[in-house]
């Protein structure tokens, strides 16, 4: 039998341990409405968290446009919703089916938004996917039969919503976290480590990075649907480029290719936001996006400033959490911390994985620069 | 004719506030998505002098020094610290100081929009058409300011230092240029250039709210990316081509409520033909 | 690493313990009340802030007012505003925020896409909402507990229609594709010029923007003059409608300018290069002789520095209107749960007995559907 290993089954920990006991609650008695919604919205930002990881951390492609495929599926998924609600009475059959379409419809704008990846590279790529993002809810928003500027009418699926929202999330994680594990997964982060030597190694770097943006679109276009059942109407100005950049936001400070680290981002994030919108009322509420701008900052600074890197190697959390397990058992401590968060995620670490850029290179270049190097790669 | 005029006439205030991105990304390295939230804080300041003086030029002048020194205050506490780091790190940094500087300016000016009175100098016919003499001001002013820029760069030393740095960094640093000194002064030169695209801004909309520049912001990183990232003449161009289409879009009625779409998809269209831009180097990727 | 995650895993279950236990929910959460509670979300940061904040204030001084004067039967009255930025979402998460602190009776949210989200929330506690601004049909449709104290926009866009094709032959429109309100306008106004026999590109022509592109206007509004229009209509917000007219007066084309109850506050906004006549249909006039509307004008501009607006009175309006329908009701219970509030004042309201003299209209009644019957008036801006 294998280990049991911690790092393969804590995503599902965490997740569980946020549903479980609330959907307890939800089937026995009541849960208040405001925990239910924010339930639900914290297990779709996993979604999208997790399924944007995938482009960004995995494949190595920043993506600014995933708000654009949860609004396909948020609009196509909702749409058959409502044309299905008068065929079929049960509203869980509903909402699975509408997640199947809304899911599919946003994979195949998916599909042709990774044609360009083919051809596009780093932040030529994003505007592209940023300007997809803006196109699709702009023709969406034009639409009449998608109620126009005023937005699609729903139904709202009610309070327990989130048990379905949270079975979800734990499917994208059980996804994104076998894929990859699998000979699939390593030849994904291969081309973003080195694509040209992933090519040279024989990795099919098309049919890759056309199959990671089909299925991050999917994910997100399921996280719309999950949306729209929560809220309605579904309003195009809700899936703008600053939403993009809220999921991105989420995945950076999780980590890159850290699913452990977006599923817990994600969550902190979504919590925050709803915490200081709602304690925030009336006059204070200005300073919330002080707040919010405020921990960006300093958690991006803190989490990846060179110049921090021994202070944080001393009083990082990581380093914190080691001093007091330490303590409780009774080890010695190791002199030198060394702490510094891996930049991918554990499984990455195959035992063949070679640093191909710092053996490959021609160039004769400090090492900080070829730090650099990889990075924009 | 009246429409490609003011086409121009936005093409212009595009392709300025294009040329901060595009040197703050050759030279840095970074997409400073708080470029667009430097105009609106420029579009503060000459609202707060022109209600105390009344004069445009003290206006002009007092945004062009808070906007540089703010491109220069934000490089140094919030963009050099992460110099080295990824650059995905810079770019949620600079959407935090874009948050940041929104959320502030709020909370100075309220969030309402504030009318500004800055200038009107009537029409000025020309063969039949009308023309706002303001547009052509902005206009004339932004192609000066866009040749005194490629003259900056391509004959001082420190344009040519600039170069360097966006060629090479580690050889420019080895060239004994002073790397941080450049990048800040980039961030100067931006910054101010987001100044007098902000008053040119308020000639042509003359309001200041805290999210007006947003908007802007994206259109500019667009038309910096058609052009061909990095690359001055490629900003101007781009800019320029945005504005124009933009304002064909919004003059055709059926076109009009899917100006956004269509041009992003132009971008998307260039970008499919030229990868990098219409005036953008492309540069042999070595393993 | 090991350990790293296991201790993670011990305090994330541990703090979720503990929130569940936060998290039962009880059906009364009015148990607790010493006030009224009026609960409202409204965009207080973002673009349309200006509007929330008008109610905000509005609503503040009518609840200052009602407090001073000794609450009903002595109970005082207490107003939570929640920011929703304008977006669904928000208006969903506020909702329930403000529910669970015991909000007992709403004013709704004061954008139309917020407040359809608010109603639909609201409908499943039966909670009653009297919106101050969201004009959208759709907003009250959901529910027999929804009321607005505004026009609807259909009213509206009949109305400019009418009024317009008495005195103007060439009608230029601009409208904001991407803004509901503007949309509804427009609609009805097309719908009732159609009605009148007229035709687009001939009788009326029509430009549109977006929130997402440049709002210069130029290219709008020389094509309107290069038509040869005599009036521009201009179913939006001032602030654009503003920009618009100034745009006019830079270009020469001096025609007058009309506009809906969007357009109140524009006076602020224009400078003495505008010298077209502007006009628009509004509930409210800041400037009216009327003893209520000065005494209103004269305590928010002591409050607040600054004149009030058609939302400020809207605010103002639809808390008062609460607290007379609460009167007639005969309600004196400060811990009444919303719904049973909502059952006492919801045949009040529609009974057709009871009438409300505001701000923003004398007489005013509701219909069973939720809407508000009254007077419009056509107010000309004043510049001198």
């Amino acid at each position: 039998m294998k280990k049991f290993k911690l790092k393969h089954w804590i995503n599902y920990m965490i997740l569980l341990a946020l549903a479980v006991p609330f959907s307890v609650i939800a089937f026995t008695g009541t849960v208040k409405g405001s925990t239910s919604l924010m339930l639900t919205q914290i297990a779709y930002s996993i979604v999208l968290a997790v399924s944007l990881n995938l482009v960004v951390g995995f494949l190595g492609e920043l993506s600014l446009g995933h708000a654009g495929f949860m609004c396909a599926g948020a609009y196509i998924g909702c749409f058959t919703a409502n044309y299905l609600h008068t065929v079929i009475p049960d509203p869980t059959v509903v909402l699975i089916l509408s997640m199947v379409v809304g899911g599919l419809a946003a994979a195949l704008f998916g599909f042709i938004i990774g044609l360009p990846t083919l051809r596009l590279k780093g932040d030529y790529l994003a505007i592209v996917t940023l300007a997809f993002g803006e196109i699709i809810r702009t023709v969406f928003m034009n639409q009449e039969i998608f109620g126009g500027a005023l937005g699609l009418t729903t139904k709202k699926y009610g309070k327990t919503l989130f048990v379905i929202a949270f079975v979800m999330a734990i499917f994208t994680v059980f996804v994104t976290q076998n894929l990859m594990k699998s000979k699939h997964g390593r030849a994904i982060q291969a081309i973003r480590d080195n694509e040209i030597a992933a090519r040279a190694m024989g990795v099919n770097v098309t049919y890759y990075k056309l199959a990671v943006f089909v299925i991050a679109a999917f994910f997100a276009g399921i996280a719309g649907v999950i949306y729209g059942h929560n809220t309605t109407p579904v309003d195009y100005g809700f899936f703008s480029f600053n939403y993009s950049v809220e999921i991105l936001v989420m995945v950076v400070l999780g980590g890159m290719g850290n699913i452990t680290g977006s599923v817990l981002s994600a969550i902190l994030l979504t919590f925050i936001n709803i915490q200081l919108t709602t304690k925030l009322s009336g006059d204070l509420a200005a300073l919330k996006y002080l707040i919010y701008a405020l921990i960006l900052i300093v958690a991006v600074i803190w989490n990846n400033a060179p110049a921090l890197r021994k202070v944080r190697a001393r009083f990082g959390l990581q380093r914190l959490i080691e001093i007091i397990v330490h303590k409780f058992k009774g080890h010695r401590l190791k002199e030198e911390g060394g702490m510094e968060a891996p930049s991918t995620a554990d499984w990455s670490k195959v035992p063949t994985k070679i640093p191909m850029d710092a053996l490959l290179s021609t160039d004769i270049v400090p090492e900080q620069s070829v730090k650099e190097e990889g990075d924009k790669k | 004719m009246n429409t490609l005029i003011n086409g121009l006439c936005l093409g212009g205030i595009y392709a300025l506030i294009a040329l901060g991105y595009t040197m703050v990304y050759g030279i840095a390295k970074m997409l400073n998505f708080a470029h667009g939230d430097i105009i609106m804080v420029g579009a503060y300041a000459v609202y707060t002098t022109l209600a105390l003086t009344g004069h445009t030029v003290p206006a002009v002048i007092v945004a062009v020094i808070v906007c540089t020194l703010l491109g220069v205050l934000t490089e140094r506490v919030a963009y050099r610290p992460l110099r080295g780091a990824s650059p995905l790190a810079v770019l949620i940094t600079a959407i935090g100081v874009s948050y940041l500087l929104q959320s502030v300016s709020q909370l100075i000016f309220g969030a309402g929009t504030i009318p500004v009175s800055i200038g009107n100098w009537g029409t000025l016919e020309l063969m039949g058409i009308s023309i706002s003499i303001s547009s052509l001001l902005t206009l004339g002013l932004c192609v000066v300011i866009m040749v005194g820029l490629s003259l900056f760069i391509t004959r001082t030393k420190a344009g040519t230092a600039m170069l360097a740095v966006s060629e090479d960094r580690a050889a420019a640093s080895l060239m004994g240029i002073n790397v941080n000194g450049i990048i800040t002064l980039t961030f100067a030169i931006g910054s101010a250039l987001a100044a007098c695209a902000s008053v040119f801004y308020l000639m042509q909309i003359p309001a200041v709210s805290p999210t007006l520049g947003a908007m802007p912001g994206i259109k500019a990183f667009t038309a910096a990316v058609i052009g061909g990232i990095g690359s001055i003449p490629g900003a101007m161009v781009g800019g320029i081509l945005l504005g124009v289409i933009e304002k064909v879009c919004s003059s055709i009625p059926v076109l009009a409520p899917y100006t956004t779409a269509i041009e992003f998809g132009l971008l998307i269209l260039i970008l499919m033909v030229r990868p990098t831009g219409l005036m953008g180097k492309t540069r042999r990727e070595k393993v | 690493m090991k350990n790293f995650t296991r201790i993670v895993c011990a305090v994330l279950a541990l703090t979720f313990c503990l929130l569940c236990a936060t998290a039962c929910g009880e059906a009364n959460y009015t148990a607790n009340n010493t006030t009224y509670v009026i609960g409202s979300t409204g965009p207080l940061t973002g673009d349309a802030s200006v509007y929330g904040v008008a109610v905000q204030r509005g609503a503040m001084l009518a609840i200052e007012e009602i407090n001073n004067a000794g609450g009903l039967n002595g109970v005082l009255f207490s107003f939570e505003m929640v920011d929703d930025m304008a977006a669904a979402d928000k208006a969903a998460t506020g909702y329930t925020s403000l529910f669970e602190k015991g909000m007992q009776a709403s004013i709704g949210s004061v954008t139309s896409g917020s407040c359809a989200s608010f109603a639909a929330e609201a409908e499943g506690d039966g909670v009653l909402f009297m919106t101050p601004s969201a004009s959208a049909e759709n907003v009250i449709e959901t529910g027999e507990n929804a009321f607005r104290v505004c026009f609807g926009d259909a009213q509206q866009g009949t109305l400019a229609a009418d009024r317009l094709v008495e005195t103007y032959s060439k009608i230029g429109v601009i409208y904001d594709t991407s803004d509901p309100y503007s949309t509804g306008l427009y609609e009805a106004f097309e719908a009732q010029m159609t009605k009148l026999n007229k035709v687009k590109d001939t009788d009326y022509f029509v430009y549109s923007f977006t929130k997402e592109t440049n709002k210069d206007f130029s290219t709008q509004v020389s094509e309107l003059k290069a038509k040869g229009c005599d009036v521009l209509f201009l179913p939006f917000y001032y602030t654009e409608a503003a920009l618009v007219c100034k745009k006019a007066a830079q270009l020469d084309f001096n025609v007058p300018v009309f506009g809906c109850d969007g357009l109140d506050g524009i006076k602020d906004q224009l400078d003495d290069t505008v010298t077209a006549q502007v006009s628009y249909i509004t509930p409210f006039d800041v400037e009216s002789p009327d003893a209520d509307i000065k005494a209103f004008v004269d305590a928010f501009e002591k409050k607040y520095g600054e004149a009030p607006n058609q939302f400020a009175a809207d605010g103002y309006d639809a808390v008062m209107i609460l607290y007379e329908a609460m009167k007639a009701a005969g309600v004196n219970d400060v811990k009444i749960s919303a719904a049973d509030l909502a059952d006492l004042l919801r045949p009040v309201l529609t009974g057709g007995t009871f009438k409300y003299d505001g701000l923003t209209g004398k007489g005013m009644t509701w219909t069973v559907e939720g809407s508000c019957e009254k007077d419009p008036q056509v107010v000309i801006v004043d510049r001198d």
